[in-house]
């Protein structure tokens, strides 16, 4: 690590420090919504005419140290009443504000956090979407999606429908770090793609990080989503609940401890299953899938609170007695939040994470089990040093345990041998510091460091191949082939088999020209050291995670954005506008024809390759009165390049670049909400993007009585443009009513002028003729849909 | 009621799961033509496999009805006891005979084309086979468990590694089913090959062959199988990749001739459903 520079930042805040010279306290506490304590994320606490402001953090805490005086503390946060107190400030106070939900929201549904904060505030490509705005978004079979939301958000797309994953500025749905509560997601669909891990009446809120990532984030390279379980009502106990064409829902939630601590526990199960026991085709098979989601807290004073948090998840697809596949996530978070003074805040997390997948192939006679463990501490700190500066450092280890597959046989007959593919270990530590500051009154700027590194630990027998290379070139056929090891070495438990470390450095400035407008600059390095082995358009639950090693290289990823930011009409309209470049080294390709399920020498079919991406977002929102909604549209390139590693090798695609599945030129996402009256809120979404990369056949030729097409080069084709429009129709009967039960339904109709939009086109020969054809697998028609949402 | 739910039901399953497939008109660019070598020697149990042959065609367009037969062409085989085996063009066939080939378990071939002045070879090792032990008719097959089918049994040595093409032709579909398996999950196991289909009905036929390949030939046709059948037809497939084979191309290296040379034991089966 570059030893210096820890020196020349430590003196820089010191200096900082020192500047100090008046008299100054501190006020802190904590902003809840008066109905259920529930800590609210992102409030904004205004000194009024004077220039300090702070905003709560992921515990709802805010802290801001100020010359003594009298002053007016405004506290204000969308879709909740503003609250404004005189203080006198004479000594480090604490005040906690709770906020009462805007009753009628007829008059105002806001969209967006205060937009004043946002023009200030030196982050840029992050979007933060609360629950209630992801509710009021139409969704395909009426199942509330936070995954899917974010799709309307510009530099985000996806591979279709049905598709899980995301991809966010031209990178891979394996390079976004997705966490629950801190907790690390490996998987987030359920059935393949269709629907999301996350009941969403368990969920607060979410942030997605594109660019301009906080220090306090690392381990992939492209973003981060940030997803935050309720707490829980401390006040009162109450139930809510859904039943959809899907799945049902329930979540109780209410006091341990009045106002001191809570409880939520929350189930989601779909039951599809229950009506194939009525199909005589359709009996003997499964299809169904279910999450649990709980979360205790407790405070203890003043200083201390305890979280502990849970999630179980489990999708289970049976096909007779041939087949059946179980797939899911766990997750267990421990958190103690500790006030060492009123200017620092700390957290303390202990997290477990677990994915597991399993299948049991009765057809052929084996069982197979593989998965992901992984074991983190964080250790993090604000510190409110003072109104222009803040400091977070923290501390950060996990402990991966990755289970790449035990095959099993599953009775006498079967053809397979016992096999339990190497286990792999690594251990990845990482401290980090940064600092928001504010030069000036025009000036704010976030910067930031963080050092990562990463252990690859036994035991394990490595593989060792004539010059290090795992993939040989044959020179005659001019195709890549797997190595032939010459030899193995024997890592004993906790041996380091190979390790990497880097520096990132995290920088974000933003500069106001005046009280509506900004601009910013943002620059990130990301390393990530997991690499997602896949070869398909979009990843599947059986799609192993593997950690970088002599062979696998981390990815290394570079993005630099810039961005203008607008708001205009007294705050009713916004504009963001950004522009990104980013750059991605260690890009895992595959050789053709790789097979890459349960494979045990993973680095004979992979080639180190580059990727880089580029683009320019625009998204114009609306954010208050009846009518609220925004228009996001995003003209980017992603392109991926893997060269031969001599000049007689080809590489990939000749060794050009060549787009990568995830090119999408155009995207446009419109998404409005319309709230008519008391009764009844309208919502819409239209999508638009270009058609998916893929590769069309240029010939045909026949072998041994069947016909092969030909290629040639990669992704230069696209499929059919994709786009469909979506409406909903919220109903609450009795708007008015606050006590007893209240219920709303929610009718809506996906793909409302039935668009068949393809998910592939495959090209394949005809079994009664023989002739060729092009055939196209579109997923989601015209989809109505109820379903019926409760609480009491 | 209960007809209501099923089809809700079947509704339900019919957007979720079973979606929509539909033959659709696609532009397709075509690239310049090459020659195209199926150069398949099989050496069947129990004959002298002295008849052999090698069909020459060239690529074109995808959609074309007809594939270009290739005439003139001088096609030999040598092996590495330096004996020659020529093969005779059948006029108007693409298709050239040998009748005195000897084949040799383990002994390698070099292929020569030779065709409109350029110069093609490929080398390959004739692979032994073992034999069909057993073909048994199962009727719960599928993965919906109540399709009819073969289960077709022979014995992997233990004693090496071994890669197997299994084909099936029936009469329920113009175009032959391939698969490969090698034995790295099954060295030294009685392995079985499966096949099933729903057409498979009483009085249909099956007809097996199991060959016993390279490692090559084998990476070369798990590629080719899964390009040649719309390669899984579903989001989740991979790239679709060209498929390079041995056919090298002296004279113009560059511009190779897709197709394979391979040399195989096999041993046949033929079933007629019950």
């Amino acid at each position: 690590m570059s030893a210096k520079k820890i020196p020349i930042i430590i003196v820089c805040f010191f200096f900082i420090l020192n500047s100090f010279s008046q008299e100054k306290f501190t006020i802190s506490g904590t902003i809840s919504e008066v109905r259920s304590n529930e800590t609210i994320i992102g409030v904004n606490v205004v000194i009024k005419n004077t220039n300090y402001a702070a905003i709560t953090n992921e515990y709802g805490f805010y802290s801001l140290t100020l010359p003594k005086g009298d002053y007016e503390i405004a506290v204000s946060f969308v879709g909740f009443e503003n609250i404004s107190e005189q203080i006198n400030l004479s000594e480090n106070l604490k005040r906690n504000f709770a906020l009462q939900e805007i009753s009628s929201q007829l008059e105002e549904v806001v969209i967006t956090e205060s937009n004043k904060s946002k023009i200030r505030k030196p982050e840029m490509s992050v979007n933060k979407l609360s629950i209630s705005q992801i509710k009021q978004m139409p969704a395909v079979l009426g199942e509330v999606d936070v995954i899917k939301s974010i799709l309307f958000l510009p530099g985000v797309t996806n591979a279709g429908e049905g598709q899980s994953g995301f991809n966010v500025r031209g990178g891979g749905a394996d390079q976004n770090l997705i966490l629950l509560d801190e907790a690390t997601i490996f998987n987030s669909s359920h059935v393949f793609g269709f629907f999301s891990v996350f009941n969403p009446d368990a969920i607060k809120d979410l942030k997605l990080y594109k660019g301009g990532i906080p220090a306090r984030f690392g381990g992939r390279v492209s973003s981060v989503l940030d997803i935050y379980q309720k707490d829980g009502n401390s006040k009162d106990f109450h139930i809510n609940g859904g039943i959809g064409l899907i799945t049902s829902r329930i979540l109780a939630e209410g006091p341990i401890v009045k106002d001191k601590g809570s409880f939520l526990i929350g189930a989601r199960a779909s039951y599809l299953h229950f009506f194939l026991k009525f199909s005589e085709d359709m009996k003997d098979n499964t299809v169904y899938f279910y999450d649990l989601n709980a979360k205790l807290n407790y405070k203890f004073n003043k200083e201390n609170s305890v979280y502990l948090s849970g999630y179980f998840g489990r999708d289970v697809f049976g096909l007779s007695r041939s087949f059946i596949n179980t797939y899911g996530n766990a997750t267990l978070n421990t958190r103690w939040n500790h006030l060492f003074s009123d200017k620092l805040f700390s957290n303390l997390s202990l997290i477990y994470s677990d994915y597991y997948y399993g299948l049991n192939f009765n057809l052929v006679g084996f069982t197979y089990d593989s998965g992901i463990k992984n074991y983190n501490i964080k250790y993090d700190f604000k510190h409110y040093i003072g109104n222009n500066l803040k400091l977070n450092y923290g501390i950060n280890s996990i402990y991966y345990d990755f289970n790449p597959g035990v095959i099993t046989p599953s009775n006498l007959d079967s053809p397979i041998n016992y096999k339990s593919l190497d286990k792999k270990y690594a251990f990845e530590p990482a401290i980090y510091i940064e600092a928001e500051q504010n030069l000036g009154k025009k000036i704010a700027i976030n910067y930031g460091l963080r050092y990562s590194l990463f252990y690859r630990l036994g035991t394990s027998i490595v593989n060792l191949y004539q010059n290090n290379q795992a993939v040989v070139f044959n020179n005659d056929l001019k195709i890549y082939e797997k190595g032939t090891p010459i030899g193995t070495e024997f890592y004993g438990s906790n041996k380091t088999i190979a390790n990497f470390s880097n520096l990132e450095p995290r920088f974000s400035i933003s500069y106001e020209l005046n009280e509506n407008q900004s601009v910013k600059a943002s620059y990130n390095r990301m390393a990530q050291y997991l690499q997602l082995i896949t070869n398909t358009q979009s990843p599947t639950p059986l799609d192993v995670y593997t950690p970088s090693d002599n062979y696998i290289k981390p990815q290394i990823a570079d993005q630099v954005a810039l961005g203008y930011f607008k708001n205009f009409n007294n705050d009713n309209y916004s504009l963001e506008v950004e522009t990104f470049y980013k750059t991605v080294k260690n890009r895992i390709d595959y050789i053709d024809g790789a097979d890459l399920i349960a494979n045990e020498a993973i680095e004979q079919v992979i080639l180190n390759g580059k990727m880089r991406s580029y683009g320019l977002e625009l998204m114009l929102r609306k954010n208050t009165g009846k009518l609220s909604g925004w228009i996001s549209y995003t003209l980017s390139k992603s392109e991926q390049k893997t060269e031969g590693r001599t000049p007689a090798e080809t590489g990939i695609n000749n060794g050009d670049w060549y787009r990568s599945g995830y090119d999408k030129l155009h995207n446009i996402a419109i998404t409005a909400a319309y709230n008519y009256n008391k009764k009844w809120n309208y919502g819409a979404n239209f999508t638009y993007q270009t058609g998916q990369p893929v590769t069309y056949p240029n010939g045909q030729y026949e072998y041994q009585g069947i016909t092969i097409p030909s290629y040639s080069l990669r992704n230069e084709n696209n499929l059919p443009s994709y786009h469909h429009l979506d409406v909903s129709a919220t109903y609450s009967p009795k708007p008015d009513k606050k006590k007893g039960w209240q219920g709303e339904w929610v009718f809506s109709i996906y793909n409302i002028y039935n668009r068949q939009n393809a998910a592939s086109i495959s090209f394949r020969q005809d079994r009664d003729t023989g002739a060729n054809e092009a055939v196209r697998l579109s997923i989601f028609g015209i989809i109505p849909s109820v379903s019926y949402n409760f609480k009491f | 009621m209960k007809k209501l739910i099923k089809y809700t039901f079947l509704f339900l399953l019919s957007i979720l799961i079973i979606s929509c497939e539909k033959v659709v008109d696609i532009n397709v660019p075509t690239a310049e033509t090459r020659l195209v070598v199926d150069a398949s020697i099989q050496w069947k149990k129990g004959t002298t496999g002295n008849e052999q042959k090698v069909k020459l065609t060239t690529t074109t367009s995808y959609f074309s009805n007809t594939i270009p037969i290739v005439t003139g062409a001088i096609v030999f085989i040598t092996n590495d006891n330096n004996m020659t085996f020529d093969f005779v063009e059948n006029p108007n066939t693409g298709e050239y005979i040998c009748t005195n080939f000897i084949p040799e378990i383990n002994r390698t071939y070099i292929l020569t084309v030779v065709y409109n002045g350029e110069t093609y070879t490929a080398t390959e090792t004739l692979k032994a086979v073992p034999q069909i032990t057993s073909i048994e008719q199962r009727n719960d097959l599928g993965f919906t468990g109540n399709e009819i089918g073969i289960k077709i049994k022979f014995q992997d040595n233990g004693n090496e590694d071994n890669q197997y093409l299994f084909r099936f032709d029936t009469n329920i579909s113009s175009i032959p089913i391939y698969n490969v398996l090698d034995d790295s999950f099954s060295q030294g196991n009685e392995i079985f090959a499966l096949y099933s289909d729903k057409q498979l009905v009483t009085g249909k036929t099956v007809d097996f062959t199991l060959y016993g390949i390279s490692r090559q030939y084998y990476n070369y046709m798990n590629i080719l199988i899964n390009v040649a059948g719309g390669n899984g037809g579903s989001p989740f497939s991979t790239p679709p990749a060209n498929v390079r084979g041995n056919i090298i191309n002296q004279s113009n290296p560059e511009k190779y001739a897709p197709g394979y040379f391979n040399l195989s034991e096999t041993d046949t089966i033929n079933y007629t459903i019950q």
